[in-house]
């Protein structure tokens, strides 16, 4: 199968359904086949399907609730993490879905996505959107909860030239807890950007997507790897 | 739409004017044309008005197709009711173009007014007839001596072109560089921009020579890709300072992702900014500040800066601003300082960068010069000097700071550095409100930024520095 071939796969679907929100695995699964790195996700249905899941990729794992009707999955207990063995997965399970149906009873689940658990990094943002004047934008920031209060993002048109993911990295506030501080090992700057450029290609390269969010990506000293993605398609009758 | 060209160059640049729809007693748009170096023709049919105009000794017409000989430019004042005749006049006649200070068009938000609006535009468009305007003070051009306010000059030369989509903004920035000392080759104050946007007069700056460095005023733009691309290729071949009005914080839209809910219009638009090279502005002192330094010092990417000044309170503070503004101030080599130990005086006064100098440069200027020689012998200096200078007794002894910007001028002609003047109020050297504002003028007139705060001075600098190391970077 061509990485074309995935994505368009994904996108049909979606319309399909009537849905412009792409669930978790979708998001995952497409970005990985346009060669972005990102922690690989399954869906799962049910418990004994997120166990066989979890054991083919090797614990710990983390679990998440993937359903249209949620949008913020920890405020409603639908994330659990560092699960070490069946036996958890399969508890972990049963305990979401039981928090799940008393908080949002009305929510369609359509299962959890299980993934590895990702050695913690600095947590940044990268995203992009569709801004009425100018088009799709790409952003960069601190990742993490504070980052819709602090607003230390940038911003520049697509397509980027490397000078510009280089500013964009440069160019927030936190720069220097991207460059490390006390003591800690600083980011692969030059992976932020790469990464930057290459949701700059796709997002040239697929005009259909209207909003992105990877947050957060992790970057490490060596390397940076996005954790959770979010996609949004336009409609197809435009904007 | 893309405008012809040709035609706009001949509207912009016009022999040949005609004016329709002028009134007493003031005649504005004909007293803004007494130093109209081209032929200027009068449009008016209202008899009440015409005695005025041929007083004036400018021909009087009741059509724009009697005018004799080419039209390059219409200036077209009529009430808005009247005004799609004369464009369809301007268009039998084929005229270069046609600048239209009535308003009252889309701005209002009214029906009738859009419907109005829409008739010229598909007037103009049709015939490829370029419309600065509507609602719009319209075109000055230096050289010309085509005006919209009476206090822009008529001469040669020119450091920069103006672009405003506020008429008001278009002349404050106008006759504010002209009082810093710098010469507007052109503004154009664009109005609505619905057949000519912004993006034509961009596209139309990036090749004139009218316009070495450019200066905006802009609150939104028609096509925000073209707008980039043009103003990208603006930056990269002259400096660009783009002052913006109005621009909101508001969330730009019901998201689902926080980048969406994050990219608000004035975040979308600094990255932008900083993306196309141009330089930012917020105010109008501020776009001052940064065309004085553009204009009136050299290109340089230098971070290393001397910094002299008359006190030593005043030697820190003026630290604190270049520092805060990402300059050096780098210790001198030792060579420099030897050379100046045999002059300096140090009982009140340093030498080691900052320069606490007021005890060195007394009346005679002998020393500044001696300073000078060594400043610019240091390579550890290659940002340039920044230097207050006294205004107490410019009134009585004025060749005193003439003397001072001779040996300036020499400096920044031997090291090609920028020298900026500080000259706040208030300081130790200064003198009275009046006396200050004096020889500001003058410092402004002998072809130095000058600035009225250290912090003004090193900010804008600052700006201008880091355009010239990225356009170097390109």
């Amino acid at each position: 199968m061509t990485s074309l071939t995935v994505t368009d796969t994904i996108i049909t679907q979606a319309r399909l359904e009537g849905r412009l929100l792409l669930s978790e695995v979708e998001s995952k699964n497409l970005l990985v086949a346009e060669g972005i790195s990102v922690t690989d996700a399954q869906l799962a249905r049910d418990a004994a399907e997120a166990v066989s899941v979890a054991e083919s990729l090797g614990y710990p794992v983390v679990m998440k609730i993937i359903s249209p009707d949620i949008a913020h999955k920890s405020d409603v207990g639908g994330v659990v993490v560092g699960l070490t063995d069946s036996d958890e997965v399969k508890s972990g399970y049963d305990e979401m879905m039981r928090k799940i149906s008393s908080v949002a009873a009305t929510a369609k689940i359509e299962g959890v996505s299980i993934q590895s658990m990702a050695k913690p990094g600095i947590e940044v943002i990268v995203g992009a959107t569709t801004d009425p004047q100018f088009g799709p934008v790409m952003m960069f920031g601190l990742g993490g909860v504070f980052v819709e209060v602090l607003k230390d993002v940038s911003f520049r048109v697509v397509p980027l030239e490397p000078r510009d993911a280089k500013q964009m990295v440069r160019e927030i506030d936190a720069l220097p807890i991207l460059e490390g501080v006390r003591g800690q090992e600083g980011a692969d700057l030059q992976a932020l950007e790469s990464l930057l450029l290459s949701v700059s290609e796709l997002i040239e390269r697929r005009p259909e997507i209207a909003e992105l969010d990877l947050n957060p990506v992790f970057a490490y000293s060596d390397g940076a790897i996005a954790v959770d993605a979010r996609i949004v398609l336009h409609s197809q009758d435009g904007v | 739409m893309a405008v012809d060209r040709k035609r706009l160059e001949r509207a912009l640049n016009p022999k040949s004017v005609v004016v329709v729809g002028d009134k007493g007693p003031g005649y504005m748009w004909l007293s803004n044309m007494s130093e109209y170096t081209g032929a200027l023709y009068s449009v008016q049919v209202d008899p009440n008005e015409i005695p005025g105009i041929e007083e004036k000794n400018i021909p009087n017409f009741s059509s724009v197709t009697e005018v004799p000989g080419e039209v390059d430019l219409v200036v077209c004042a009529v009430p808005r009711q009247i005004a799609p005749i004369i464009i369809g006049q301007a268009i039998e006649k084929q005229v270069g173009g046609v600048s239209m200070f009535t308003s009252g068009f889309a701005e209002t938000g009214e029906p009738d007014a859009i419907e109005l609006q829409k008739k010229i535009v598909d007037a103009c468009v049709e015939s490829g007839m370029p419309l600065v305007g509507p609602n719009c003070m319209g075109i000055y051009n230096r050289e010309l001596g085509v005006k919209f306010s009476n206090q822009q000059e008529q001469g040669s030369g020119s450091d920069l072109g103006v672009i405003s989509q506020s008429g008001t903004h278009g002349i404050g920035i106008s006759l504010g560089s002209q009082r810093l000392g710098m010469k507007v080759g052109r503004t154009i104050s664009i109005g609505n921009a619905v057949v000519c946007n912004e993006s034509d007069y961009i596209e139309y700056l990036i090749d004139d020579e009218k316009s070495p460095i450019v200066a905006m005023y802009l609150e939104g733009v028609k096509d925000g890709p073209r707008f980039f691309s043009a103003l990208k290729k603006l930056a990269q071949k002259k400096p660009v300072v783009i002052w913006r009005g109005g621009g909101t914080d508001a969330g730009a839209r019901a998201a689902h992702s926080h980048t969406a809910s994050l990219a608000t219009d004035t975040a979308v638009w600094d990255g932008m900014i900083r993306q196309s090279g141009a330089i930012p502005t917020e105010s109008l002192e501020d776009t001052l500040d940064v065309l004085a330094a553009l204009v009136h010092a050299p290109a340089c990417a230098g971070l290393g800066t001397a910094l002299v000044a008359m006190t030593g309170g005043q030697s820190v503070a003026i630290t604190d601003q270049f520092q805060r503004a990402g300059f050096d101030v780098p210790e001198l080599s030792q060579k420099s300082y030897d050379m100046l130990g045999e002059f300096f005086v140090t009982i009140g006064g340093s030498y080691r960068n900052p320069f606490d100098a007021a005890s060195t440069i007394r009346s005679e200027t002998e020393n500044l010069e001696k300073i000078l020689e060594v400043l610019a012998e240091d390579s550890n200096i290659d940002g340039g000097v920044a230097i207050e200078l006294t205004t107490a007794g410019f009134d009585k002894e004025p060749e005193r700071l003439a003397a001072q910007l001779d040996l300036l001028a020499e400096y920044r002609t031997k090291t090609n550095q920028p020298v900026v003047a500080m000259m706040p109020e208030g300081g130790a050297v200064s003198g009275q409100a009046e006396v200050v504002l004096a020889a500001r003028t003058a410092v402004s007139a002998s072809g130095f930024p000058v600035y009225p705060s250290f912090r003004r001075g090193a900010e804008a600098l600052a700006r201008t520095q880091a355009y010239w190391s990225w356009r170097y970077s390109l």
